[in-house]
Parts: structure tokens; sequence; C-alpha cells
């Protein structure tokens, strides 16, 4: 019961945070400077056709008026039409919306499950000449910047050894009869390694040394010790209960690694020329298209703040201190 | 006297600080007979919860066990190799924390944790697991239905049962409690001990009560060894070692604690000074800085003399240790030392 509670008001919040950001959207592209029209209405245009075109996207209205239409408009899901592209914006973020998401997950799973993994065996293992020659070598790759390490790896396994191919999802004249189809094959598979390693490289550093000093911390706890006192076995001690327990605030920066890479993928999108939203974003704002780079602001926002709840949930189910307060 | 279920001889601990060693137990020596309940006192750092955990040979990184045996059913426990001593853990000496609530695994049911140790170490099925683990509940007097709840639903008195429980599992010879009532309040701590003595008495455990707190050991022990700084002051019967003890150290502790009952029976009298810093201990008898009863032959190391079979006190002048006791009694005799 107090779990619908407890879920009912963190999703309050979630609408609060929601239609703030919705809110600072709005605002932000109408206080930067230039006419957003300007990309639209060619300059040989009357004043009058001008005008016409200004009233037909609603801009002649105050200001009060055009975030009601536009609060309204969103609610019904409608994101605006692209200047740029002179079509929907919701149909172009739906397109590039799950080229982002496999990048970010795929290799934000990489990375996890091997910094989890090592950073319980660096823990177990301190003070040993693996520890001592690893550290340094996470934190080198923690200093990495993500566009440099994706320019390594294209120099490396796609123009020299030509193992990967160097952009984009597909090879060129591809055919797919389906998205699912796209995703599950070999030609997609192999555009994705690369710019999927860049990120979970640069990734794996956090859930590492994170887990590593969690880790440290919770082997000094008593019920540890009491596992040992009991005459479990060095895997029980060390994976059921040292583990278990040192995983917690790692689930947590899951999410929030989430939100961070969705930046991150801005930088390697670009670099692999990824079709994503990063990518399309970056574009976007630099040729003045202002709802397409406003719908895909919102998009990410919507995404980190989706994740900041799974990580909620995902926190009292692990851990039964929270569910059961 | 039967042959004692566990006999420690000479027992060493010491643990690495930088490059130097503390010796915090230093030679320590008593017998824990069979069905009793043998009470481990001293003050913080004289090396008891030290010796505790050296039984269990689950002992902090930077310790190590130095020297000495630690005889258990015919086995050398200080000797034996670790797959051996394993085995041993928690089916034959089972352990009661001082603090159930960090002992226990905040993020495993309480059932869980009993089912663990039942199913790993008792070789149980989850079935019988689970009967063994309702009948455990019942014998430590919680409702079976609480077993599926996690540590931090149980209060704190609640906790230390379930970790009697826990102790309990597998019907071990022996159970080492450190300071199992120290972190409850007055009420709670009786109703604990008087659980544990019952269980004790019924199941025919042998206990060792590791605490700081005479009147705990006063209220529930047979046996005590005193502590202090490393070694044995003195060890035997509860009559032996706080009703007449031999050793000065003891005679103090003895004016220093009001007992469990509630009686006031007049002024507490405290004995002055700290124990000695163990990196580096005074040459001599260790409880000589403080001791109203320090002749100059206390400066060379005191012997283990036993004044009644069963009764080694480490002291110079345990032989007159009938008039010292006189001299103990009164207040006089520890203010005039400060």
């Amino acid at each position: 019961m107090s779990n619908f509670k407890a879920v009912g008001s963190r999703l309050l919040q979630l609408a609060f945070v929601l239609w703030a950001v919705v809110t600072i959207l709005f605002l932000m592209f109408r206080l930067m400077p230039g006419n957003p029209m300007a990309a639209y209405i060619d300059p040989t245009f009357t004043l009058e056709q001008q005008q016409q075109l200004m009233a037909q996207f609603g801009l002649d209205k105050p200001l009060w008026q055009q975030y009601l239409i536009y609060l309204g408009n969103l609610l019904q899901g409608e994101l605006g039409q692209s200047f740029r592209y002179r079509a929907p914006v919701g149909e172009r973020i739906f397109e590039l919306l799950p080229n982002t998401l496999i990048l970010t997950f795929s290799s934000l799973i990489v990375a996890y499950a091997f910094g989890i993994l090592a950073g319980a065996y660096l823990a177990w293992r301190r003070g040993s000449w693996v520890e001592q020659a690893a550290i340094p070598m996470v934190l080198t790759t923690r200093a990495m910047p993500e566009f440099w390490l994706g320019m390594v790896l294209l120099a490396i396994f796609s123009f020299s050894l030509g193992w990967f191919p160097a952009g984009g999802t597909r090879n060129p004249g591809a055919e797919y009869s389906g998205l699912l189809d796209l995703y599950t094959s070999r030609d997609f598979l192999a555009h994705l390694a690369l710019p999927a390693a860049t990120l979970a490289i640069y990734s794996q550093g956090l859930p590492l040394l994170l887990m590593r000093s969690n880790m440290l911390d919770v082997m000094k706890e008593d019920f540890v010790t009491m596992a040992r006192i009991k005459g479990l076995s060095n895997w029980t001690v060390v994976v059921r209960h040292a583990a278990r327990n040192a995983l917690l605030p790692v689930m947590t920066s899951f999410a929030i690694a989430v939100g961070y890479q969705l930046q991150g993928n801005v930088v390697v999108e670009s670099v692999f020329s990824w079709p994503g939203l990063g990518r399309e974003l970056v574009n976007a704002v630099a040729a003045s298209d202002y709802p397409l780079a406003q719908g895909a602001f919102l998009m990410i926002a919507l995404v980190v703040i989706f994740m900041n709840l799974l990580a909620d949930l995902l926190y009292a189910f692990l851990d039964p201190r929270i569910s059961h307060a | 006297m039967t042959e004692p279920l566990l006999s420690v001889r000479d027992l060493r601990v010491s643990y690495q600080v930088g490059r130097n060693f503390v010796h915090a137990v230093d030679g320590a020596s008593f017998d824990i007979p069979r069905g009793s309940i043998t009470g481990l006192v001293g003050e913080s750092g004289c090396g008891k919860t030290t010796v505790a955990r050296a039984l269990t040979r689950v002992i902090a990184d930077n310790a190590t066990i130095s020297g000495g045996q630690i005889l258990f059913d015919g086995k050398d426990l200080a000797k034996i190799p670790e797959k051996e001593m394993n085995a041993l853990r928690w089916r034959d000496i089972a352990f009661i924390p001082q603090s159930a609530m960090n002992s226990l695994d905040p993020v495993y049911t309480v059932e869980y944790q009993l089912g663990e140790v039942l199913r790993r170490r008792g070789g149980m099925d989850r079935k019988q697991a689970r009967a063994r683990s309702e009948e455990l509940f019942d014998m430590v007097g919680i409702d079976r239905g609480r077993l599926t709840d996690y540590p931090h639903q149980f209060s704190g008195g609640m906790r230390q049962r379930v970790a009697i429980a826990l102790a309990l599992a597998l019907d071990p010879k022996l159970i080492i409690a450190d300071e199992p009532v120290t972190a409850l309040d007055v009420i709670v701590q009786r109703q604990i001990l008087d659980q544990l003595k019952e269980l004790q008495t019924r199941l025919g455990l042998s206990v060792i009560l590791v605490t700081h707190d005479i009147s705990v050991v006063a209220y529930i022990c047979d046996r005590t060894v005193v502590m202090y700084a490393g070694k044995v002051a003195e060890s035997g019967t509860m009559q032996q070692t706080l009703t007449a003890p031999s050793h000065p150290y003891s005679m103090g502790l003895r004016n220093a604690f009001p007992d469990l009952q509630g009686a006031a029976s007049g002024i507490l009298t405290p004995i002055e000074g700290a124990p000695p810093n163990l990196a580096n201990p005074p040459a001599g008898c260790r409880f000589r800085p403080r001791c109203p009863f320090a002749l100059d032959l206390c400066g060379s190391e005191p012997p283990v003399i036993d004044v009644a079979p069963g009764h080694p006190v480490l002291c110079h002048r345990a032989s007159e240790s009938e008039n010292l006791r006189i001299e103990a009694a009164k207040t006089e005799t520890w203010m005039a030392r400060a």
C-alpha cells in the first residue's frame, strides 16, 4: 500500500519536473537571439507574405498565448513542424531515437557488466599486483576524451585493419524488411561495434571504481565478518553478501549515467556519423531549426527523467530497507 | 573434573601496526568446561574480543596467532589447516556478535539468513531448513510469522534473539557471545540473558560470554576468566573470582560495578589510571602501575599461582590474597593511589 503511495508521489514529482523542462525549453528558444523564421522565410517574400507565414506558425500572437498553444499541442503529442525538413518533428525524432537508445544502452550495459565484475574482483584482490596495474589503466580510460578515443579506434580498426565500417548504421544499398530485421543484422551490429566500444570504454571506469570502493567498505562490515565466522565459502561471502550490498549505489549510478551518456552521444554520434538524436540536435541548433531542436531536447529530457524514476524503483526493489521503510 | 571442551594454552595474538607489533593477547591460558557459561571479562582493549575471535580464527587482516594452542575436542585450532577449521566453524563453534544490527545482512530476510546456514553448512534441504527455522524462532520466543521480515524490521532486543537463533542453528558445542547485550537497555539485557541461560541449561551448551560488564557475568556465568592487558589475571568459578577474588585487579573490578539486581550495595570505587599501552607494556606485572598492593617484587614477571585447584592467579602476592581482600574492600585503599 505504502509502495503505491510512494510511486504515486514520485510520478507527481515527475510531472512537475517535466512541466519545468517544457517551460524552460519554450522560453530558451524564444529568448535566443535571431529570428527563428530566418531560415524558413525567404527575404524576397513581401512583408504581407512574411506576416501571413508568421501568423500561420502562430508567431504573431503574444508570448503567453504561444505558450498555451505549445502546451496544448504537446499534450496531444504534437511537436510541431521542422523548419528544415518541412515535416513533423515527432516523425523525425522517432526515426532517430531507436538508434540513440540502442547505442546508449548497448554500450552502458557492456560498461556496467564489465565494471561491476572487474570492480568486485579488484576489491577482492586488494593489494595484489593485478590491482596495482589495473587502477592506473582505468584512470587512463576515464581521462581519454570520447572523440579522441573514437578517432583512435576508427584509425586502427576501420581504416588500417578494415575490420569494422567507419560510420552510419548500415552498408549503402542494404535493405531490411523492418526495424527488428535491421537491428539484428550482422551489418548493423558491425556498424554498432566501434561507437558502442568507444562509449563503453569511456564509461566503464565509473561503475568499476564505484563498485570497487563500495566493496572495500562493505567487506569491513560486521555481516561480512559474520559470514566468514559462519564458515560460508569465499564465493558466498564475496558475491552473495559483499557484492550484493555494494551493488546498490552502482545501480543508481546506471540511470544517471544514461542521462550523462546521452550528452556524450552528441560527440560520438558525430565522430561515427551515427544517425541518432545527439547528432541531429547539433545539426538542428546549427541550422536554427528550433522546433526540431526543442523536440530533440525534450526527448532527451524525457529519457533522463524516466531513467531516474527507474533508478528509484530499482533501488527500492534491491534494498528492502527502502521499500519496507 | 572431566576433560574441558576447550583448553587455551599460552595463546598469543599480535596486530601489526605499521612496523610494530602490538601483542593484544600475550600468553593467555584458560579452560572452558563442558556445559558451563564462562565469562571472559576485562576492560576495553584487554584482548578479550581478540581471544574470542582467535577461537574462530576469523581475525583482522593485520592480526596473526603468533603462538600457543587452542585445544578443542582433541584438535589444536591454532594449527589445523584452514579447510579443516572452516568445516568446524558454526557446526561446532558458533558466534553471537555484539551488534546484531550490523551483523545481519540488511538485504536478506531473516529466514534467508537462517536458511543459508542450515542449507550451506548444515546440509539441509529447503523444507528441513524451513522447519528448523520455525523451531529456532520458537526457541528464542519470536513469532514464526516474522521469519520473512528483514533485519531492520526488528527491534534491538529481537535482533539479538535472531542472532541467538542463528548461533543455535546447527547445534554447536560452543557458543562464543561477544558482548551480546551491551547495546541493549537493562530490561532487555535481562530478558536476553535469561533466555540465553535457559537455552544453555536445556541444551547443555558451553558458552563463552565476552563482556566488560561484571554485573552481566555475576548474573549468568558459572565461571570467570579475568583478563588484563593481554594476559589472564585469574580464572576460576564465580565464587573464586568474584565473590572472593585473589587478583587485585578482580578485587578492584568488583568494587567498581553495581550488580544487575539493582541493589546498590554502597559506593562504587573506580580503579584509577588506565590500562597500559600494549605496544610498549610495562616490565613485570602489567597491573603494577595501578595496583594498590604493588611491591618492588612486582617489577619482575609475576608467576601463575594455583591458589586452589582450577583457580590460577597471575600475581606475586596471590598467597596473601585473604589479607589483601580485606584491604581492597576499603575505598581509601584505592583512593590513596590517586
